[in-house]
C-alpha cells in the first residue's frame, strides 16, 4: 500500500498527501482484508495519485503543440492578455515566412542558368522574373524579415506580402513544401526537392491566407491562430494539468515537461528523465522529405527514427511507458498523395498499391508498422512488458489531442494499478 | 673495454638510460599537472590529441635511440629485439622524429591559417597530419624493402646522406612556416614555443650529423663510440624534453597562469585578453525603473539586469543563448584594429558555442552555423550578427514573457530598491509561475564541463 506513494515522491503538494496517505493506509490496516474490492476503490477515491510526471521529447521541431492544446483543453485556456500577446509572434512567422521565400527564390534563380526548366507552363513565367518585377518589395521585406525588432504589420504591408505570395514563382515554391498547394496542380519534378529544402513552416499558407485579419488593427489572436503560430522552444516549459479536469478532485496531475527538439537541446533531456512516468514522443510524419533546421544535410525523419531509438535503449525508460504520437497527419494526408513515401531512406520499401483516401490509410499503416518494428528491435526482452501505445494526431485538431489524452490518461492509471498489484 | 663498446652496457651507457628515463618522466609530468594539479578539464578534439601524439612520439624517438645505438645489453630472444628496422627505422623515422616535426607543421599550419589568413583552416589536422607524415612512411617502407642496414645498425653513406636531407628539409620547412608568422603579435606564447622549437630541432640534426661522422670515421675507436653513444642518447632526452608544447592552436590557460607567476589564473577569455569587466554599461540610469516595455535587446546591455537573466536562463536549461549574448558583447568591447585579440576571442566563442557538439551549443539555423565557420573573416565585427538576431529572437518568445513573473525578476528589483534607497512599491499579486520548478540536476549543467559521458551523446553527434 505505501507502494504507490513512496514510488512518485515528485509532487510539490506531497507533504500533505504523504500525511493522508500514512493515515488512510493505517486505517485499512485495522481492517479485516477479506473485502478486498471494497478497499480497491477507498484506495482509488481517497488517495490521490501523486503527480505523474510526464516527458515530452517533441522531436525535431517543436512547436510548442501539447502544451498549447493542453493549455485550451484542459487549463483555463487563452485569456485575452495572452491571445494578445501571442500577436507579435505571428507577425513574426509572417515576416519570416515571406523573407525565406524570397530569398528562396532569388537563390533558385541564381543557381539555375537554364531557368526555362522552372518555367511554368501556364503563364510562361520563371523565376527569375521575380526578381525583376517584385524587385524592390522583395528586397524591402526581405530587409524587414532579416531585422531583430519587426514592425508592426500594417495594411500597406500586408498587401506587398500578399501580392508577392500569389507570384506564380512564389507559389511553386510552396506547392508541394505545405498545406495548401493553391488548387491547380503542377507537376514539376525538380521543385518536389527544392520546396522541401526551404525550412518552410506549416503555418505558411494558413497565415497569408489570413493575412487581411492579421493585418487589422484590432487584431486579436483567435485561439486557432495560437495553435499554429511556430515558435521553437529552448530549455523547458513545464505544464501541470489534469486530463479529468480542474474541477474534480480526484484524477492525477499531470506534470508536462515540453522541451526543444534541436540538437543542441538534447542535452538537456538528461536532466528531465529520472522519475518519469510516460515519454510522448511526438514525431511529426509529414516531414519525410524535409532536412533539419540545425543541419540542413540529414532527413528528418532518419534522424527522428534515431533519436527514437535513442530514447528506447535509455537505461532509466526501463519501465517507462512510451506514447508515441504521429503528429501532422493532416499534412501528411495531403502530402502522400504528391510526394512518394519511398523518396525518404527509412521508406524505401514502400509499394502503393492504390490511390485516394484508402493510399492514405495504407501508407500511414505503413509508417506505423516501421515505428512498431522500430520499438521491437530496440527493446530487449526483459523490457517487453512496458507499454507502447501508438497514437494518430493532428496538432490542431482539439477534439482528437483530447480524446488522445484521455486514452493515454486510462493507459497510465491502468498500469499504475498493475504495477501495485491491484489490477 | 672492448666487449662492451660493441655490445652495450658501459656504465656511460647506463647513465645515459637512467637520464633518458628522467627525461621522459619530467615530460610525462609536465603534461600531466595542469590537468592533475589544477584540475583542468581535458580539452577536445585537437588541443588534446596532438599534444597527446606528440608525448607518444617523444616516447617512441627515445627508445628508439636507446635500442638502436646498443646502449643496453640485452638477451636479445626474439627477432624483434634484434630487429634494428623496427627501431632505428620506423620507430625513429616515421613515429618519432617525423611525427613530432609532423605535429609542429600542423600546428603552425592552424596558427598561420587562422591569424594570417583569418579564417578556419580548411583540413581538418588529423587529415593534414597524415599527409605530412606521408613521406617519412615512403621513406621507411622504401628502407624496408632495400634493406641496406648492416647488424650494427649502421648504413653506408649512399644512404644516411638522403635520411639527413629528408630530416633537414622537415627542420626548414618548419623554420619558413614559422617565420611566415612571426609578424603576428600573438597574444600568449606560441610564437616563443615555436622558436624553441626551431631552435632545440635545428640544435639536434647539427649534433646527430657532427656524431654520425665521428662515429664513421673513427668507427674502431671504442672511446669515441660510447662517447657518441652518450652524446646521442643525451641530446635525444633533452630534445624531446625542450620540444614539447602544449599549445596546438589553442592556448591553455593554465599555462598562462603557470609561466607568469605573478598573473592570476583567468576565469574566462575575456579575463585573459583583457576586455574590462564593466566595461558594458557600469552606470545604469538614474531612473530606476527596469521598463518592462523596452525591448529585451536594450535592457540586456545592462549588466545586473542580464546577470539576472541569464539566473532565470540558466533554471530552465536555457542559459547559453544568453551566455552567447554576453560574450558576443565582450567581443564588441575589443578595438576594431586588434584583430588578433578578435579572432582569439570568436574562435572561443566559436569552440563552445557554435560548432556541432559543443558544449554550449546554440540553436541556431544551419545557415547561419555554415556561415560562421566558413567566414572568410574570423575578425570581421558582424560575424555573429545573424546567430544573435536569431536567439535574440528566441529569447524573446521563449523567456522574456516567464521572465517578468518569475523569482529572479522579483530579487532583481529588491536589489534595485536597496541600491536606489528607494521605497520600492510591492506588487501585491506576483503571479509566481516558475517555468520549471525542479530540474534532477545535481549541478547547474552551464558551470560543470565533464557533465555528459559518452555514453549519452546523442548519436547525431
Amino acid at each position: 500500500m505505501g507502494l504507490l506513494c513512496s514510488r512518485h515522491q515528485h509532487s510539490n503538494k506531497a507533504d500533505s498527501e504523504n500525511i493522508q496517505a500514512a493515515e488512510i493506509e493505517r486505517r485499512i490496516e485495522r481492517e479485516t482484508i477479506a473485502e478486498k474490492h471494497i478497499q480497491k476503490l477507498l484506495l482509488l477515491e481517497k488517495i490521490q495519485f501523486c503527480s505523474n510526471v510526464l516527458n515530452v521529447l517533441e522531436s525535431l521541431e517543436s512547436q510548442q503543440f501539447l502544451s498549447r492544446q493542453i493549455k485550451l483543453l484542459f487549463q483555463m485556456g487563452f485569456d485575452e492578455a495572452e491571445l494578445k500577446s501571442y500577436a507579435p509572434v505571428i507577425h513574426a512567422n509572417v515576416y519570416q515566412t515571406i523573407k525565406l521565400l524570397i530569398d528562396g527564390s532569388k537563390e533558385l534563380a541564381q543557381n539555375e542558368a537554364d531557368s526555362s526548366k522552372y518555367g511554368l507552363s501556364d503563364d510562361n513565367k520563371s523565376f527569375s522574373d521575380l526578381p525583376s518585377r517584385g524587385n524592390e518589395i522583395g528586397d524591402k521585406l526581405s530587409e524587414i524579415g532579416g531585422r531583430l525588432d519587426y514592425p508592426r504589420l500594417t495594411k500597406e504591408l500586408s498587401e506587398d506580402i500578399e501580392k508577392l505570395w500569389k507570384d506564380p514563382a512564389i507559389q511553386v515554391l510552396v506547392a508541394f513544401g505545405s498545406v495548401d498547394d493553391g488548387g491547380s496542380s503542377r507537376t514539376f519534378f525538380e521543385t518536389y526537392a527544392r520546396s522541401s529544402e526551404l525550412q518552410l513552416p506549416d503555418c505558411a499558407s494558413y497565415f497569408m491566407e489570413h493575412l487581411k485579419r492579421l493585418s487589422d488593427v484590432t487584431y486579436v489572436p483567435t485561439k486557432e491562430d495560437v495553435l499554429f503560430a511556430r515558435v521553437r522552444t529552448t530549455g523547458v516549459v513545464e505544464i501541470q494539468f489534469s486530463p479529468v479536469g480542474e474541477n474534480k478532485k480526484s484524477g492525477e496531475v499531470y506534470r508536462l515537461f515540453d522541451v526543444g527538439g534541436q540538437r543542441n537541446e538534447r542535452r538537456k533531456w538528461i536532466h528531465l528523465f529520472e522519475g518519469v512516468t510516460a515519454v510522448i514522443f511526438c514525431a511529426a510524419i509529414s516531414d519525410y522529405d524535409q532536412m533539419l533546421y540545425e543541419d540542413e544535410s540529414k532527413n528528418r525523419m532518419m534522424e527522428t527514427r534515431e533519436l527514437f531509438e535513442w530514447v528506447l535503449k535509455q537505461r532509466c525508460f526501463e519501465k517507462t511507458s512510451i506514447m508515441l504520437f504521429l503528429n501532422k497527419f493532416d499534412i501528411f494526408e495531403k502530402k502522400v498523395q504528391k510526394v512518394p513515401l519511398s523518396s525518404c531512406e527509412w521508406f524505401k520499401d514502400y509499394q502503393p498499391v492504390t490511390s485516394g483516401k484508402q493510399e492514405i490509410e495504407h501508407a500511414y499503416e505503413f509508417v506505423k508498422k516501421k515505428f512498431e518494428e522500430l520499438y521491437y528491435q530496440c527493446t530487449a526482452p526483459d523490457r517487453v512488458d512496458r507499454v507502447f501505445k501508438i497514437y494518430r494526431t493532428t496538432a490542431l485538431d482539439q477534439k482528437l489531442v483530447k480524446k488522445t489524452f484521455k486514452l493515454l490518461d486510462e493507459t497510465l492509471r491502468r498500469r499504475n494499478l498493475s504495477e501495485a498489484g491491484l489490477l | 673495454m672492448t666487449r662492451c663498446a660493441i655490445t652495450g652496457g658501459c656504465p656511460s651507457d647506463y647513465v645515459a638510460v637512467s637520464i633518458s628515463a628522467l627525461c621522459v618522466f619530467l615530460l610525462l609530468a609536465r603534461s600531466a599537472i595542469p590537468f592533475l594539479y589544477y584540475k583542468l578539464s581535458i580539452p577536445k578534439g585537437s588541443a588534446f590529441w596532438v599534444p597527446a601524439i606528440q608525448i607518444l612520439a617523444s616516447l617512441d624517438l627515445m627508445v628508439a635511440i636507446v635500442m638502436s645505438v646498443n646502449l643496453i645489453k640485452i638477451e636479445k630472444r626474439h627477432w624483434w629485439w634484434n630487429s634494428c628496422y623496427i627501431w632505428a627505422v620506423w620507430l625513429e623515422g616515421p613515429f618519432g622524429f617525423g611525427l613530432l616535426l609532423s605535429c609542429r607543421i600542423v600546428q603552425v599550419f592552424h596558427l598561420y591559417f587562422i591569424f594570417v589568413k583569418k579564417h578556419l583552416p580548411p583540413l581538418r589536422s588529423h587529415i593534414f597530419l597524415l599527409l605530412v607524415l606521408l613521406p617519412w612512411v615512403a621513406a621507411a617502407a622504401f628502407i624496408q624493402l632495400k634493406k641496406p642496414l648492416n647488424h650494427r645498425c649502421q648504413m653506408s653513406a649512399q644512404w644516411v646522406a638522403p635520411l639527413m636531407v629528408l630530416h633537414s628539409i622537415y627542420v626548414v620547412i618548419f623554420v619558413g612556416l614559422t617565420r611566415s608568422i612571426q609578424h603576428v603579435n600573438f597574444r600568449f606564447d606560441e610564437l616563443t614555443d615555436l622558436w624553441r622549437g626551431v631552435l632545440v630541432s635545428t640544435l639536434s640534426v647539427v649534433l646527430w650529423v657532427v656524431a654520425y661522422i665521428l662515429n664513421e670515421i673513427h668507427d674502431d675507436v671504442d672511446w669515441l663510440r660510447i662517447a657518441s653513444r652518450f652524446l646521442l642518447a643525451l641530446m635525444t632526452s633533452v630534445f624531446i624534453l625542450a620540444f614539447f608544447s602544449y599549445s596546438s592552436s589553442q592556448p591553455l590557460l593554465s599555462q598562462v597562469s603557470l609561466s607568469k607567476r605573478e598573473c592570476p589564473a583567468y576565469e574566462s577569455m575575456s579575463q585573459a585578453l583583457g576586455i574590462p569587466n564593466n566595461g558594458i554599461q557600469p552606470q545604469r540610469r538614474q531612473s530606476m525603473a527596469v521598463d518592462c516595455n523596452e525591448p529585451l535587446d536594450k535592457l540586456l546591455l545592462d549588466r545586473r539586469f542580464r546577470r539576472s537573466f541569464m539566473a532565470f536562463a540558466d533554471s530552465c536549461l536555457a542559459g547559453e543563448s544568453v551566455h552567447f549574448y554576453e560574450e558576443v558583447l565582450e567581443l564588441g568591447e575589443l578595438p576594431a584594429d586588434d584583430s588578433v585579440s578578435r579572432i582569439y576571442m570568436a574562435r572561443h566563442i566559436i569552440q563552445k558555442y557554435i560548432v556541432s557538439g559543443a558544449p554550449m551549443e546554440v540553436n541556431i539555423s544551419h545557415r547561419t552555423r555554415q556561415q560562421i565557420l566558413n567566414s572568410v573573416d574570423l575578425g570581421h565585427p558582424d560575424l555573429f550578427k545573424t546567430a544573435l538576431i536569431e536567439l535574440l529572437q528566441l529569447m524573446k518568445t521563449n523567456l522574456a514573457r516567464d521572465y517578468w513573473s518569475s523569482v529572479y525578476y522579483m530579487k532583481f528589483k529588491e536589489a534595485d530598491a536597496k541600491m536606489s534607497a528607494h521605497e520600492l512599491e510591492m506588487v501585491t499579486n506576483w503571479n509566481i509561475t516558475p517555468r520549471l520548478s525542479c530540474v534532477h540536476a545535481p549541478d547547474d549543467p552551464f558551470h560543470q564541463e565533464n557533465l555528459f559521458k559518452s555514453s549519452d551523446v546523442m548519436p547525431s553527434q
